[in-house]
């Protein structure tokens, strides 16, 4: 079909008017814009447009359009618009027998007008097409709901006309005005011979174009096109009314005028009544409430940031939205426009008929898509993680895409690589990235039927010392994350954290404000400052941890909210910098209640290591001296990382496999076994089973990391290395060098409280040998020097805050009083 | 290419017409170039290759913008404050069988939109204004221009009216040599020349509200500019750089017309520049060619710009200068040091957020006394040395209410600028001794946060309403404070030590100008280090690392800046351990205070 308009023929539009010498191109724009009037209701062209439009030929109602059906099927097209100049004449009195072209260009009319025909009555989704040849196509189908509902438009995707005719989308895309006029009358057509007394236009609006504009490269040829692009409202007009059809009145005789119809912008006000009885002169006046009206609105739209080149300001373009479209989105939504681009020439002033050599541009909207709604629609938002993120927040993942992460996802060391590209500038911490690597991809969580569920989100919590650059870390990964919310724990109250009931000022009804971990929901709640953090306040973290709700029972609201959050906090050692002399819990100085609802808990320790030093002098050489770029490994991008990671996150859920299992159950026995060492008596808890759930998650996301859909043997390996990695920092117990699990819960190791149990029984033991009942009293440090000599059954060096906690449990036992520095027997 | 047939200078738009139509006889097709250049470009690019040529055009400031031509050839100096998007106009039409172009003009001269064919071709706006805290030096004084114009004209000032006329005329005979019906044109011409006669008469006071929107910093004198941009890939020009463009001035009198007769229907579409801008107050420029400028072209034909190649010269001007710095700062050595490395900082590469090269200097022990002594001294003198200075007050009141961070504002859709929206290379003094205790409200706290960014990132967010966008800046700031300043967290930080107080020095523009051209060369000199030196220079960070555990790597970094900066401020490209040595004593002797 229309093999005259190969794509080498098509490309002698309106802009090469070198060729067709004898189509009376006139300008560029008043060209096609004769040819717009075929579209009714969408060609309202503005007043103010100086193009010369011709809406008296949209008096082709939809009865026209049925009347002229019988005729050749050009007839619509020409026959009621006058040709503007004698020029084309010739081209236009070949009616009946040859076929009518599209003006300056060599499309017919009637091909066009039969695969448009073809394109709505049998086209068929590829899905459906094998199994029932015989059900209607889908847009005769959508045809006959918008006549059961009385819609006014058809919503074509533009990939279904190219999959069905690439000829006819290209048509459609370079010569919009034309093509859809056409397309609006074979819908009637279609919805007339469905039924008759359908009364209402259908238009036909083409969303989804196979390519999408940016605003910024929009140019002069794409003037007269059918684009599409995306961007954010920043200003929507009011709705403007428009007239379209007046009524006018006689003074004289009070006859009323037939509606009479815009005509390129104007109303041509009747200079003499129309009556024949009376004809007076100049005596018609507009009836305002008889007119017809119809709504325009006039929005302006920018560039989405990451459109945005660095060192440039975000671009704008106005949009021109008609009836239904009118107050489709308001300023904030982000939209995807296809439209039309058209440009006006701006005339001097409204007295003068001169232009200026400037043309205003805008997009005469055909449909708007919001991204945020199609995104809404497509997934639910409670149960599928959407987690689209904050920086490319809608940018939809193309196939292209799509194959680069799978191959990405195939690479052996991805990784490492993934490691690598977290954070880049953040020096060495490369088992801290990975534990954070395997907190953004999260494990699965799962909800038995019994109702019982486990999270699937992991919560890190890093000590170190000042300066080792944790709150970066904290900041990048809040900046990676989705709905990241960024708190300091001093800043931070508990209700602030999880949610407040306020007053509402106007209506006095009690309303619950969200915090911000249930702010967090499917993203990372990223709290700075730990430790500085109210005791109240870290209390309410107790239940979002690990039920990942939020329970409020204040003022008459009793309400559990969802707050599947993942917590990344960063403490600083109790003293400000780690006491290696002191236990992790006394360092952290946090409830061990708490901790434990870590997954993992890295202590970043600046340990004065001259190889890390080394690198790390090099690094910074290396940064001031080379190419700053080169001195960057391989890595990727952060846009690149964030959309890999929420495609993982959506897509990929991870199951254990039989050996994974396997390994996981062999792990934990030995690592609970590990507590029996060195054929030690003591025992020594070891792992928990929070651990165990711990270790699915991590493996789990492991797995994720490689788009695996099983958690093999090794991601369990690795998930045991990142624990005993965390571990091994963190609860080392310091006497005896062995991961401890009764430090982090009771906050007191098994060796360290057999020491402490010897400790007090020798302070008895001196104070039942040296002071009487009631006698003098005894200092702290002279117990100490006894202490010492005494040796014996303490191995280990015995400092003066050991001592005065063992006199603290004498003196709970009332064993002896303490004042000060001094003791005494009771 | 043979002598021109045409004045660039006066009459641009005849070269232009006639380099059209000599490109048109070659083979020239406007209908399918795409408003591509013609040879223009080369054209004037060839007629403005030395810089003598170049300083024959007359820059448009306040003062000139009084007698330069409607269009005629100018320059304008400024920062591209901000983007107006893509414009589309009719670029070529045919006029009976000919072409002929609209490209550098405003009004199409033939003004019926009866021509039957038509090109729509595309042109970048560029709101342009005086670089903000430009100092007094670096503006060419445009008088003897003036003279030589006027002259050229064969008109003085006294005359006015009869100048315009002749213009007029001038005008007419080219487009009647262009075929056109004149007279329509011919008025417009009248109007315009009338309306910049009447321009020129009224002072600049009246309080536009456009007048508001400029940033404070800007003096009330300074001139707007719309540049019109043609055939410029978009990288090319960004925001806040400070370009030089030379191009036809226009002054479009439809805006004025606008402005006569509000046209309710133009209300949601027009871009509202028309509005704001309304021309007599911003001078359209078609700009021909753009340069970025350096401190160098500020400096008006110095000959040292040559001369400053020995290391000898290098040091000899650096002893003068550090002599004069030391002086200035009460003869505190170790203070006016540690000012020449800051002054000659730079960001020269940026991995993500750690901006190197910089180098911020707080100076404490500073109060309100010693402020007003020193202070004072130290901001003029670097007003004299730099050509982009400003200074910030930090007191409750200034960061509660100025706006700091440029803001998009989508009533008029432009970005009104805030004070830090400034060009790469500006110097800030932010003086916090005048600071009281005191409530900061969420601007106060907002602006707080602009300053630390900028400190600590060398990045400003601006303010797009739906979002922030960081926009990359190159600032050198220099802090005075009581104590160690905990709102500026400035890199290096040193207790300011006066011995005695100096008179103030006189120094003579010779010195003066030999001392910029000494900090704007080193400022741009590139730089390298050693292989063997890079081992010494690793070796000494990990001694020092392992000698104090505070040391992070943003101090190793700093340390590595002042090495830079040491070598370059000697001249020398390459790092010597001589330099390194004295960096490393520096850095002792700056601790030694602090303790």
């Amino acid at each position: 079909m229309a093999s005259d308009s190969s794509p080498g023929n098509t490309n002698d539009g309106p802009s090469s008017p070198g060729e067709n010498a004898s189509s009376p191109i006139g300008n560029t724009y008043s060209s096609p814009s004769s040819l717009r009037s075929r579209r009714r209701a969408r060609s309202s062209t503005p007043s103010q447009f100086a193009t010369p439009s011709r809406l008296g030929a949209s008096n082709s109602t939809p009865s026209a359009a049925r009347s002229n059906r019988g005729n050749v099927p050009a007839t619509p097209s020409h026959t009621d618009e006058a040709p503007p100049s004698s020029d084309d004449g010739g081209e236009d009195g070949a009616d009946d027998t040859t076929p009518t072209f599209v003006w300056g260009t060599n499309i017919s009319v009637q091909d066009v007008k039969s695969a448009i025909e073809m394109f709505v009555k049998h086209f068929r989704e590829a899905k459906e097409s094998s199994d029932d040849l015989f059900r209607e196509g889908k847009y005769m189908a959508s045809i006959r709901k918008v006549i059961e509902i009385e819609g006014e438009w058809i919503d074509v995707d533009a990939y279904d006309v190219f999959d069905y005719d690439p000829d006819l989308y290209n048509k459609m895309v370079r010569y919009p005005l034309e093509v859809l006029a056409i397309f609006d009358i074979v819908l009637m057509d279609i919805v007339s011979s469905i039924n008759r007394l359908f009364e209402k236009h259908v238009q036909v609006r083409i969303f989804n174009l196979r390519t999408s504009t940016s605003m910024r490269n929009l140019n002069p040829s794409d003037i007269e096109k059918m684009i599409s692009l995306k961007g954010m409202i920043i200003r929507s007009s009011s709705i403007i009314p428009e007239i379209r059809e007046a009524v006018f009145r006689c003074l004289v005789c009070g006859y009323f005028s037939d509606p009479i119809i815009v005509d390129r912008g104007k109303i041509s006000e009747p200079p003499t009544c129309l009556k024949q009885e009376c004809l007076a002169k100049n005596s018609m006046t507009l009836v305002h409430n008889r007119c017809r009206f119809a709504d325009k609105q006039i929005v302006r739209l920018q560039e989405t940031p990451d459109e945005i080149p660095e060192g440039g300001t975000p671009h704008t373009v106005s949009l021109l939205l008609h009836d239904k479209l009118v107050d489709n989105g308001k300023p904030g939504d982000r939209i995807e426009v296809t439209g039309i681009y058209r440009a006006m020439t701006v005339r001097i002033g409204p007295a003068h008929r001169t232009v200026k050599s400037v043309f205003k541009t805008y997009i005469d909207c055909l449909h708007i898509k919001k991204a945020s709604k199609t995104r809404m629609a497509a997934e639910d938002p409670m149960d599928v993680d959407n987690s689209l993120r904050r920086v490319d927040e809608d940018v939809e993942l193309d196939e292209e895409k799509l194959k680069k992460f799978e191959e990405l996802s195939k690479q052996p060391d991805i990784y490492e690589k993934l490691a690598r590209s977290l954070a880049p500038n953040i020096w060495e911490l490369d088992d801290v990235k990975k534990g954070l690597l395997c907190q953004l991809f999260g494990g699965n969580a799962l909800n038995l039927a019994s109702g019982a569920n486990f999270r699937g989100d992991i919560n890190i919590l890093l000590v170190g010392d000042p300066g080792t650059s944790k709150s970066q870390l904290l900041q990048y990964i809040h900046k990676l994350s989705p709905r990241g919310i960024y708190t300091s724990g001093r800043g931070s109250s508990a209700v602030g954290l999880t949610a407040y009931v306020a007053k509402d000022p106007e209506t006095g009804e009690t309303v619950l404000e969200s915090g911000a971990l249930v702010l967090s929901d499917r993203g990372i709640c990223c709290i700075d400052e730990f430790d500085k953090m109210s005791d109240s306040a870290r209390s309410m973290l107790h239940e979002v941890m690990e039920q990942q709700t939020v329970s409020i029972a204040k003022a008459g609201i009793i309400a559990s909210l969802n707050a599947r959050t993942s917590v990344l906090a960063c403490a600083n050692p109790s003293g400000s910098r780690y006491n290696p002399r002191l236990s992790v819990i006394e360092n952290i100085h946090l409830p061990p209640t708490l901790l434990s609802r870590f997954d993992l808990i890295y202590l970043i320790l600046d340990k004065p290591d001259e190889q890390t030093d080394r690198r790390l002098a090099k690094h910074i050489v290396a940064l001031h001296f080379e190419n700053a770029e080169s001195a960057q490994e391989e890595a990727l991008d952060i846009t690149t990382l964030t959309s890999y990671v929420s495609y993982a996150r959506k897509n990929i859920h991870p199951k254990l496999s039989d050996e994974a299992a396997e390994e996981l159950t062999r792990g934990y026995v030995e690592l609970r076994k590990a507590g029996k060492f060195a054929g030690s008596s003591k025992k020594v808890i070891t792992a928990t089973p929070r651990q165990i759930e711990s270790l699915i998650r991590l493996s789990e996301a492991l797995a994720r990391m490689r788009f695996s859909e099983w958690v093999e043997k090794h991601d369990v390996e690795e998930a045991f290395r990142l624990l005993r990695v965390a571990m091994q920092q963190s609860a080392t117990d310091h006497a005896t060098g062995t991961i401890d699990m009764d430090l982090i819960n009771t906050g007191v190791s098994a060796s360290e409280r057999m020491r402490r149990d010897i400790l007090v029984s020798s302070i008895r033991d001196i104070t039942l040998e040296k002071m009487q009942i009631g006698g003098s009293a005894m200092r702290l440090s002279e117990l100490l020097e006894e202490l010492k000599k005494h040796g014996g059954n303490i191995n280990t060096e015995i400092h003066l805050h050991d001592v005065r906690k063992a006199v603290g449990t004498l003196a709970s036992e009332g064993f002896l009083v303490s004042e000060g520095d001094r003791i005494k027997r009771i | 290419m043979g002598g021109p047939a045409y004045d660039c200078l006066t009459n641009p738009s005849g070269a232009v017409r006639f380099s059209f139509a000599n490109a048109l006889s070659s083979g020239y097709d406007p209908a399918s170039s795409h408003g591509k250049d013609w040879g223009v470009v080369d054209l004037f690019r060839h007629y403005f290759s030395d810089e003598s040529a170049i300083s024959q055009v007359p820059i448009l400031d306040s003062s000139s913008i009084k007698w330069v031509q409607p269009n005629t050839l100018v320059r304008f100096r400024g920062m591209i404050q901000d983007m107006l998007g893509n414009e589309f106009y009719a670029g070529a039409y045919k006029d009976d069988a000919t072409w002929r172009t609209n490209k550098y003009s405003d009004v199409s001269q033939f003004p019926t939109g009866s021509s039957s064919d038509m090109q729509v071709w595309e042109r970048r706006l560029l709101y342009c204004v005086p670089v903000p805290g430009q100092n007094q030096w670096t503006e060419c004084s445009s008088a003897e221009l003036k003279n030589r114009f006027l002259e050229l004209t064969g008109q003085n000032r006294e005359k006015r009216v009869r100048v315009d006329e002749e213009m007029t005329d001038s005008m007419d005979s080219n487009t009647l040599e262009a075929g056109l019906n004149g007279s329509p044109f011919k008025k417009l011409k009248a109007e315009e020349a009338t309306s910049s006669a009447s321009e020129s008469q009224v002072p600049r006071t009246d309080g536009a509200p456009q007048r508001s929107v400029l940033p404070p910093a800007t003096s009330a004198e300074s001139l707007p500019c719309l540049v019109k941009v043609y055939d410029s890939p978009e990288s090319d020009l960004k925001l806040n750089e400070v370009v030089e463009f030379l191009g036809v001035l226009t002054f479009d009198p439809n805006t004025m017309m606008d402005m006569d007769s509000p046209d309710d229907n133009t209300d949601a579409f027009s871009e509202a520049e028309s509005v704001q801008m309304p021309s007599g107050k911003v001078p359209r420029l078609h700009c021909l060619i753009h340069r970025k400028l350096e401190t160098q072209h500020f400096l008006h034909g110095s000959p040292l710009l040559t001369e400053l190649k020995s290391p000898q010269m290098f040091r000899e001007i650096r002893d003068s200068l550090m002599k004069y710095l030391t002086g200035l700062l009460g003869n505190d050595h170790i203070a006016a040091e540690l000012l020449l490395l800051h002054l000659l900082s730079k960001v020269h590469g940026r991995v993500d957020n750690v901006a190197v090269g910089k180098l911020s200097l707080n100076l404490t022990h500073l109060n309100k006394e010693s402020m007003s002594i020193f202070g004072t001294q130290l901001r003029n003198a670097l007003k004299s040395l730099l050509p982009f200075t400003q200074s910030i007050p930090l007191t409750i009141e200034y960061l509660n209410t100025a706006s700091l961070g440029p803001k998009k504002d989508y009533g008029t859709n432009r970005l009104v600028p805030g004070v830090l929206q400034v060009a790469d290379g500006t110097h800030l003094i932010l003086d916090e001794t005048e600071l009281q205790p005191g409530t900061l409200n969420s601007v106060g706290v907002e602006n707080a946060n602009l300053l630390k960014n900028l400190l600590e990132c060398q990045k400003v967010e601006y303010d797009f309403q739906y979002y922030k966008m960081e926009m990359a800046t190159d600032a050198q700031m220099l802090i005075f404070s009581e104590g160690k300043s905990n709102i500026m967290p400035a890199d290096m930080v040193v207790p300011f030590q006066p011995s005695q107080v100096n008179p103030m020095q006189v120094i003579t523009p010779e010195t003066a100008q030999a001392w910029r051209c000494y900090l704007a060369t080193c400022k741009s000199l590139s730089h390298s280090i050693g292989q063997e030196l890079q081992q010494v220079l690793e070796n000494d960070l990990v001694a020092a690392r392992q000698t104090d555990r505070s040391l992070g790597s943003q101090d190793l970094s700093r340390l590595l800046t002042m090495a830079r900066m040491m070598s370059v401020s000697y001249g020398e490209a390459t790092l010597s351990l001589e330099h390194w040595q004295m960096v490393l004593e520096l850095e002792r002797l700056r601790k030694e205070r602090l303790n």
